[in-house]
C-alpha cells in the first residue's frame, strides 16, 4: 500500500515537472526576437534604384558629375525623392576613391535603419568614364 | 476507494490540464506570427502589383488609344518604351474623371484581375506651382498685371525656369522669368484695354537642374470684366490620341480659336471634324519635355471664356478611398517617378483589401 503511495506521489511530482519544462519552454519562446520585417527596406531600395536610373536617363546624372556640381545632385535628389527620406549619396571612380568634395545628404542618418543602393553610371562624354554611385536611404522619423 | 486510484486520477488530470494549457498557449503565442507573415506576403505582393500596373502595357497594348475599349489587362506602360516607368500618355489621360473617354474605377479593378485588392492611383507633377496676383495697374492703353510665382515641394523652395502666357480671345502675350533658390519669381504682363473678358494665364517651370521635371499652373481672371466662371463651364475638353474633343455644353456657345502650349511653343489647332455639338481638333506631336495645355477661346452671348485642359490629363486621382478603411489595416504606399513624353510625373499608388467601393 505504501508502494503504491509513492508512485502516486512521483506521478505528480513528474507532471508538476512537465509542466515547469513546458512554461520555461514557452517563456524562452516569447523572448526570442521575431523575424525583421524587410519590406519598408525593400520599398526604399527599389525606389533608391529608380530614382537613380531616372536621374541617369538623358545622362544627366553623369554630367552633374563630370562637372563637380555637387549641389544640384542633392537638388535633384530632394525633387525626385519624397519627402520624409534621408538620403546620402557617395560618387566614387573607377578605383572606388570617393570623388565627390561635398556631402550630398539632406539630413543625417545616424541612428536611423538605412539600406544602401549601388549604381554604375557611364557619362556620355567622348572619353567615357564610370561611376559608382552609392545611395543609402532611411525613413525620417 | 483505494488511494493508487485517487493518485492516477490527480495525475491524469493534471497531464490533461499540461496538454491543454500547452496548447492553448503555442495557439496563442504562435497567432501573431502567422498572421504577421501573412500581411508581410500582403505588402510584397502589393509592391509586385505596383510594378506590374507601371512596367507592363495591358491588353490591347494599345488600349489607351482606342475609345470604345475596356482593357482586359491593366497595365499602364507606354509600348516599345525606350526605358522602364515610360507610360503611355493615353492611358493615364483615361484614369481622369473628367475626360468623356475614361474608365470607371470598377472596370480599372476587373482589368487588374485581382479580387482581394483594392487600389487607388494618384498622378501629380514632380512639384507644384503657387500663383498670386500682387498688383494691377493700368500705364497708358494697357492694363499690366504683376504676378508672384512660388515653385515648391512639400515646402522646399525649388529654382526653376518660368514660361508664361496670357490667352485672351485671340491675344496672347508670352513672357519668360525664374524663380530664383528660394522658389519665388516675379513677372509682369500686359494687356491692352481694347480687349476685355476672361483672361487665363498659363505657368509652365522646368527645373533648373533638369528640364525634365516640370510642373504647371493656371491662373484665370477677368481683364475689365467680371470675375471669370469655373473651368468647363462652357465646353468640355477631352483629349485622346492626339485629338482634342471640345463638347459645348451650350448651342449658344461661338469657339473663336484652340491653341496648345508647352514651355518652349505655342500653336493653333486645326479642326479635324465638326458637329453642332462636338469640335474635334488635331493635336500636334511636340518633343517639348513639358505638359502641354490646350486651351479654347470664343464668347458666349456676351461672356468671353477661356477653357483649357492638360494632356496628359494630370493631376488625377481615382480608385478606393481608403481614408474609411477600418482601423489597423494594412495598406501599403508606393511612389515611383515616371515619365510621360519625356516629362517627370510623380504616381502614388495605395493598395490594400476588398474595401466596398469597387
Amino acid at each position: 500500500m505504501a508502494m503504491f503511495d509513492r508512485k502516486g506521489q512521483i506521478r505528480i511530482i513528474e507532471s508538476f515537472l512537465a509542466i515547469a519544462v513546458v512554461f520555461s519552454a514557452v517563456l524562452v519562446s516569447v523572448t526570442f526576437p521575431s523575424a525583421p520585417d524587410l519590406s519598408k527596406q525593400k520599398s526604399l531600395a527599389s525606389m533608391g534604384t529608380q530614382t537613380l536610373m531616372t536621374l541617369d536617363t538623358n545622362g544627366t546624372l553623369g554630367n552633374l558629375i563630370l562637372q563637380q556640381n555637387w549641389t544640384d545632385i542633392k537638388t535633384a535628389l530632394d525633387i525626385l525623392l519624397p519627402t520624409g527620406i534621408s538620403f546620402n549619396l557617395t560618387i566614387c571612380d573607377e578605383n572606388g576613391t570617393t570623388v565627390n568634395a561635398e556631402v550630398i545628404q539632406n539630413s543625417n542618418l545616424l541612428g536611423r535603419e538605412a539600406v544602401s543602393v549601388q549604381y554604375v553610371c557611364a557619362t556620355r562624354s567622348q572619353t567615357v568614364r564610370f561611376f559608382v554611385v552609392r545611395l543609402q536611404l532611411a525613413w525620417m522619423g | 476507494m483505494p488511494s493508487s486510484s485517487v493518485d492516477t486520477f490527480l495525475a491524469s488530470s493534471v497531464m490533461i490540464l499540461l496538454a491543454l494549457s500547452a496548447m492553448v498557449g503555442t495557439s496563442k503565442l504562435m497567432t501573431p506570427y502567422l498572421t504577421d507573415l501573412a500581411q508581410r506576403d500582403d505588402t510584397g505582393r502589393f509592391q509586385h502589383l505596383a510594378s506590374h500596373l507601371l512596367l507592363t502595357t495591358g491588353t490591347p497594348a494599345n488600349w489607351g488609344q482606342i475609345t470604345s475599349s475596356v482593357p482586359s489587362s491593366l497595365g499602364l506602360a507606354k509600348v516599345s518604351a525606350p526605358q522602364p516607368y515610360e507610360l503611355d500618355i493615353d492611358k493615364v489621360t483615361r484614369l481622369n474623371s473628367e475626360n468623356i473617354y475614361s474608365l470607371a474605377y470598377s472596370e480599372l479593378w476587373q482589368a487588374l484581375g485581382v479580387k482581394d485588392a483594392s487600389f487607388h492611383i494618384e498622378i501629380r507633377t514632380l512639384f507644384q506651382l503657387s500663383i498670386e496676383l500682387v498688383s494691377n495697374s493700368t500705364q497708358g492703353s494697357q492694363s499690366v498685371y504683376e504676378f508672384e510665382i512660388t515653385a515648391s515641394k512639400s515646402g522646399l523652395p525649388i529654382s526653376t525656369r518660368l514660361s508664361s502666357y496670357v490667352v485672351l480671345r485671340d491675344f496672347v502675350n508670352e513672357t519668360m522669368s525664374s524663380t530664383s533658390s528660394d522658389g519665388v519669381g516675379t513677372f509682369e504682363i500686359g494687356i491692352p484695354n481694347s480687349v476685355n473678358g476672361t483672361a487665363l494665364l498659363l505657368v509652365f517651370a522646368q527645373a533648373t537642374v533638369n528640364p525634365q521635371m516640370a510642373s504647371l499652373g493656371t491662373y484665370s481672371f477677368g481683364h475689365n470684366s467680371d470675375d471669370p466662371l469655373p473651368n468647363g463651364t462652357f465646353a468640355r475638353l477631352s483629349p485622346l490620341d492626339y485629338v482634342l474633343n471640345a463638347t459645348l455644353n451650350y448651342t449658344t456657345v461661338e469657339v473663336s480659336k484652340a491653341q496648345v502650349f508647352t514651355f518652349s511653343y505655342n500653336f493653333s489647332l486645326s479642326v479635324r471634324t465638326q458637329s453642332i455639338h462636338t469640335i474635334e481638333y488635331s493635336i500636334p506631336r511636340l518633343l517639348d519635355a513639358s505638359p502641354r495645355v490646350m486651351v479654347l477661346t470664343g464668347v458666349n452671348g456676351s461672356t468671353s471664356f477661356a477653357e483649357f485642359v492638360a494632356y496628359p490629363q494630370v493631376p488625377l486621382q481615382i480608385g478606393a478611398s481608403f481614408s474609411e478603411s477600418i482601423a489597423g489595416s494594412r495598406i501599403a504606399v508606393y511612389r515611383h517617378t515616371v515619365a510621360i513624353n519625356s516629362a517627370l510625373y510623380e504616381i502614388v499608388t495605395k493598395w490594400g483589401g476588398l474595401s466596398g467601393d469597387v
